[in-house]
């Protein structure tokens, strides 16, 4: 595997071997587009026998059959389980608030994406990375097999912030511009002021297999702030004035834990999978423990 | 509730425009350091949370300014000094009586009557405003005038402070005059003295610190005083004390001596208690006395009794050894002294008489009289004698010395030969008209059936002298003082010669009664005799004549805490001690002698400072005052508190200010 400076930024060669032995699982079956690895709705050409039915003309006579044809008198034609390709997808919210921490949110987002997008790769996945503000005139790249693992990363290193676009509006565009069904990684802090509810809605509506995984830094996490404070929000400049208390403290950490509770809520009671992660966290646990336990990978 | 600010207007001004000031300061918006975060979404919702409560949240926000506010007003409010209760100044001239005499040393409040007194004093010059004046004024049974009107709190603080116990009796009397002289006008505190406007007559208010312990002053009228009594002392004090010891000869035995002791109870209920007697600080006998519970205003009290053999010199002291409230009249002294003897020396060429006068065995007891003719007077013995004083008294008897001896003298018909004294013309049968029947030596001496049957002169003494008997004719028994001795002179010989050149009485005074009574007046006052084993008791306070033994110019006294004071010889060849302001045992050395040669003990002996139950009313004039209650101070101070409580809060407002702590 060529080594390069964004593969060192993004994933690591440890990492990278130890993904190899990793694949995305779907909890449910989708069709996919092109022949792959996974098993798909579709009866096809596969080795795994799936049913039978009556011939009817025109039928392929390579699947009748015969041993049958000879004890009963009839024409039944063999199906097989057709194996598919799996549309894999992430999703990136690069608004300036995943700017923040240490590493940033959007640099995790990118490791975990990175991460994710390379186990589809390796399994022959169709793998699609896409922002939040990427627009239908620039989409993001689809890619398939491991040789797409430089392209991949380039995309990933190419992703800026500033795309100050909605929750909803982000994901909404991504559904118009993608039909295709399959697992959907939103990997974003959910920060929106107008909430998260009606952009989780779209992706319900497509019956995807949605994981949602929530990249908080330490700043929102434990902030360390004192003092008489105008706090401006970095991505419509809002203002709060607080004035710092112990009690304020305390507080922000019960509303915090209330938004997450919430969030984790929305999410298992629509069949969609949450999960919360800190900047700290590294990508490595985040994947080899964390999202297999949760049942993305295995 | 009231209150007495104690700041100027211009330092008011300034502490009132402070809680406007943290206001405006409040008003000033803060300055907050903007901070940029990824989202203000919790950080909204978060205080979105603590608006809840609105007025509550307001109310939190603004607490330190509350605080700040509360802080300040309470300083305002110390500064009005707030306080409540209690006596409170009146009128702006104040008389402070502080009593401090023995029963004020007593301590049934815990500490003593008069720092209660000086506490409450104290407090009320506390409360003086900067144009009040006022002065202090100790009592016991003198007046002393500690400090006299001023404005300076700080000066009457330290002089009410300075007021030392004593251990006197009480007297309102002097004390009322002192500051009665100092308020109304034609008064003043010398008696005898006529004094107009010795100050501006205006009123002031009279506050007496006491325990009533003294007699009503039925002869004053108070004027312009406004008088407030304030009784300092628990209502149910407890108090046993020894209000008399004497120790008398016993008639019967008289190798033997009786101790009697009167106790009093002051306190409600019967109590027992133990007294121990001790003869020069050794035991010698104990008894228990029960004592009955007072009645209404009169004290329990019983006498106990000690038969002792006679001890010779020596001083005994009675004990009750349980402690109460006053410990000052729990001990008693009682001096034994041997009887001392006048001499007398009586020089007559013969008068049955005297003889017969001075045979008697009481005058034996008390006097040695040694009877010599006239042709003694000149013999260098008898000078030698009168010179050295070894007489305490010399009677001449138709005759008269050449030289005064260092005695006392009486001269029986005739006058002492020395300038001041002459005779009168001589009148037949003089008729004595007066006598004084309050001079020791004419007490008791009735001289109405005496006849006077020869002729008698009238005589005129030295300046200073005073006649005793007065007859028709002018002063017929003068009295003189001659270099601190005395000369009695009387207008007639009671025998002598006739005309006819025959010898016998001149009056029949020898035969009436009041001859040897005059006698022995005598013998005791000229001749200075001490014929009790036991001497007087004298009272704190009081002065004391001592008669030194010896004819010595100085005798030296030592109090019973060691200070030693040397006296001059007075008339009478006595010496007046006065410094006799504690109790216990007094001792005289005569001379340069090194020899106690006598004691005197000084016992407060009051049954009036030993009732310590307060009067609840006092009478002055014909005005009866009610006692206000010491209990209570004169004035519950609130700024102490009030600042306290400030304290506090700025504490608090401290660490809600650094830990930013919000209820």
């Amino acid at each position: 595997m060529p080594t390069s400076a964004p593969q060192t930024q993004l994933l690591s060669p440890q990492l990278l071997a130890r993904l190899e032995r990793l694949e995305l699982v779907s909890r449910k079956v989708f069709r996919g587009r092109l022949k792959g690895e996974r098993r798909s709705r579709r009866k096809g050409q596969s080795v795994e026998f799936a049913d039978f039915r009556n011939y009817v003309q025109g039928d392929d006579l390579r699947f009748v059959d015969w041993n049958l044809y000879a004890r009963l008198d009839k024409l039944f034609l063999k199906l097989f389980l057709e194996e598919e390709d799996l549309h894999f997808y992430t999703l990136i919210d690069t608004s300036a608030s995943m700017t923040f921490g240490e590493p940033s949110k959007l640099q995790h987002a990118k490791q975990l994406a990175a991460a994710l997008g390379f186990i589809g790769l390796c399994r022959a996945d169709r793998v699609k990375i896409e922002t939040l503000g990427t627009t239908r005139a620039k989409p993001g790249p689809t890619l398939r097999g491991r040789a797409s693992l430089w392209r991949m990363l380039e995309y990933l290193e190419g992703i800026d912030e500033a795309h100050n676009v909605p929750l909803a509006q982000g994901v909404k565009d991504f559904c118009l511009r993608n039909s295709g069904q399959g697992i959907l990684v939103l990997i974003t802090d959910l920060m929106d002021k107008a909430g998260y509810e009606s952009a989780l809605r779209f992706l319900l509506a497509r019956q995807m297999d949605v994981y949602v995984i929530q990249v908080l830094s330490q700043e929102e996490l434990q902030p360390d702030v004192k003092g008489d404070l105008k706090l401006v929000d970095c991505e419509d400049q809002d203002v709060a004035e607080i004035t710092v208390s112990r009690p304020l403290l305390t507080r922000y950490q019960k509303t915090l834990a209330a938004f997450i509770d919430g969030a984790r809520d929305y999410c298992t009671r629509r069949g969609m999978i949450y999960l919360m992660t800190s900047t700290d966290t590294p990508v490595e646990t985040l994947v080899l423990n964390y999202l297999r336990q949760r049942g993305l990978v295995r | 509730m009231n209150w007495l600010p104690a700041l100027s207007p211009l330092q008011w001004a300034f502490l009132l425009a402070v809680p406007p000031a943290i206001l405006s300061l409040y008003f000033l918006k803060l300055r907050r350091q903007p901070v940029e975060v990824p989202s203000t979404y919790l950080w909204s919702r978060t205080i979105e949370d603590l608006h809840v409560n609105s007025i509550w949240q307001k109310l939190r926000q603004s607490l330190l300014l509350f605080l700040q506010i509360l802080v300040v007003t309470l300083a305002i409010l110390a500064c009005l000094r707030p306080g409540f209760r209690g006596t409170e100044l009146i009128g702006d001239r104040f008389i402070f009586l502080i009593d401090n005499s023995a029963s004020m040393s007593a301590k049934d409040m815990g500490r003593t009557r008069l720092s209660v007194a000086q506490e409450r004093v104290l407090e009320l010059i506390d409360q003086m405003k900067s144009s009040d004046v006022a002065m202090v004024i100790s009592f016991s049974d003198v007046q002393r005038v500690e400090q006299s009107f001023t404005h300076s709190r700080s000066q009457l603080r330290q002089r009410v402070n300075r007021i030392q116990p004593t251990q006197r009796r009480t007297d309102l009397s002097d004390a009322l005059r002192a500051a009665s002289g100092l308020a109304n006008p034609g008064r003043t505190s010398e008696v005898g003295t006529n004094d107009y406007q010795v100050a501006d007559a205006l009123p002031a208010t009279l506050y007496i610190y006491s325990d009533g312990g003294f007699a009503s002053v039925p002869d004053f009228s108070l004027g312009n005083l406004e008088p407030v009594y304030v009784s300092i002392g628990e209502k149910l004090p407890n108090n046993v004390g020894i209000v008399s010891f004497s120790t008398e000869q016993n008639a019967e035995k008289p190798t033997q001596m009786q101790a009697y002791a009167r106790l009093e109870n002051s306190g409600t209920g019967a109590v027992t208690v133990e007294v121990e007697l001790t003869l020069d600080g050794e035991f010698l006998d104990a008894a228990n006395v029960d004592l009955p519970a007072r009645d209404e205003d009169v004290p329990g009290a019983t006498g106990v009794q000690f038969e002792l053999e006679h001890p010779g010199h020596a001083v005994l002291k009675l004990g009750i050894q349980e402690k109460d409230d006053l410990l000052l009249d729990n001990i008693a002294y009682s001096v034994v002294n041997n009887p001392r003897q006048a001499n007398v020396l009586v020089v007559t060429p013969g008068n049955e008489s005297l003889e017969y006068a001075f045979s008697t065995s009481e005058a034996k007891r008390i006097a040695y009289v040694k009877f010599e003719p006239p042709a003694t007077l000149t013999t260098k013995e008898h000078l030698a004698d009168a010179e050295t004083g070894i007489f305490d008294l010399v009677i001449y008897d138709q005759c008269v010395p050449t030289v005064m001896p260092t005695a006392n003298t009486m001269i029986i018909g005739n006058v002492p030969p020395i300038e001041g004294w002459s005779k009168g013309e001589l009148s037949p049968a003089p008729v004595i008209i007066d006598t004084d029947p309050a001079h020791p030596l004419t007490q008791l001496v009735q001289m109405g059936d005496v006849k006077w049957n020869y002729n008698g002169f009238s005589i005129t003494g030295p300046p200073g002298s005073s006649s005793l008997m007065d007859a028709e004719i002018g002063p017929f028994l003068v009295i003189g003082q001659r270099d601190g001795f005395e000369d009695v002179a009387l207008g007639m010989d009671i025998i002598g010669k006739y005309t006819d050149g025959n010898v016998g009485p001149k009056t029949e005074w020898p035969i009436r009664r009041s001859f040897p009574v005059f006698m022995m007046n005598t013998l005791r006052y000229l001749g200075g005799a001490r014929t009790s084993y036991s001497t007087e008791s004298t009272q704190p306070g009081s002065s004391i004549n001592i008669r030194s033994s010896l004819p010595v110019e100085q005798i030296r006294v030592t109090s019973p805490s060691g200070d030693v004071t040397t006296l001059d010889r007075e008339s009478q060849n006595t010496f007046v001690y006065s410094k006799t302001n504690a109790t216990g045992v007094y001792e005289t050395k005569e001379g340069r002698g090194r020899e106690v040669s006598q004691r005197f003990a000084v016992n407060l002996f009051s049954s009036r400072e030993s009732d310590l139950r307060p009067r609840e009313e006092i009478e002055l004039g014909y005005e009866k005052i009610d006692g206000q209650s010491a209990s209570e101070p004169a004035r519950k101070e609130l700024w102490k508190w009030l600042l306290i409580f400030a304290l506090g809060v700025l504490i608090f407002e401290w660490y809600v200010y650094n830990r930013r702590v919000y209820l």
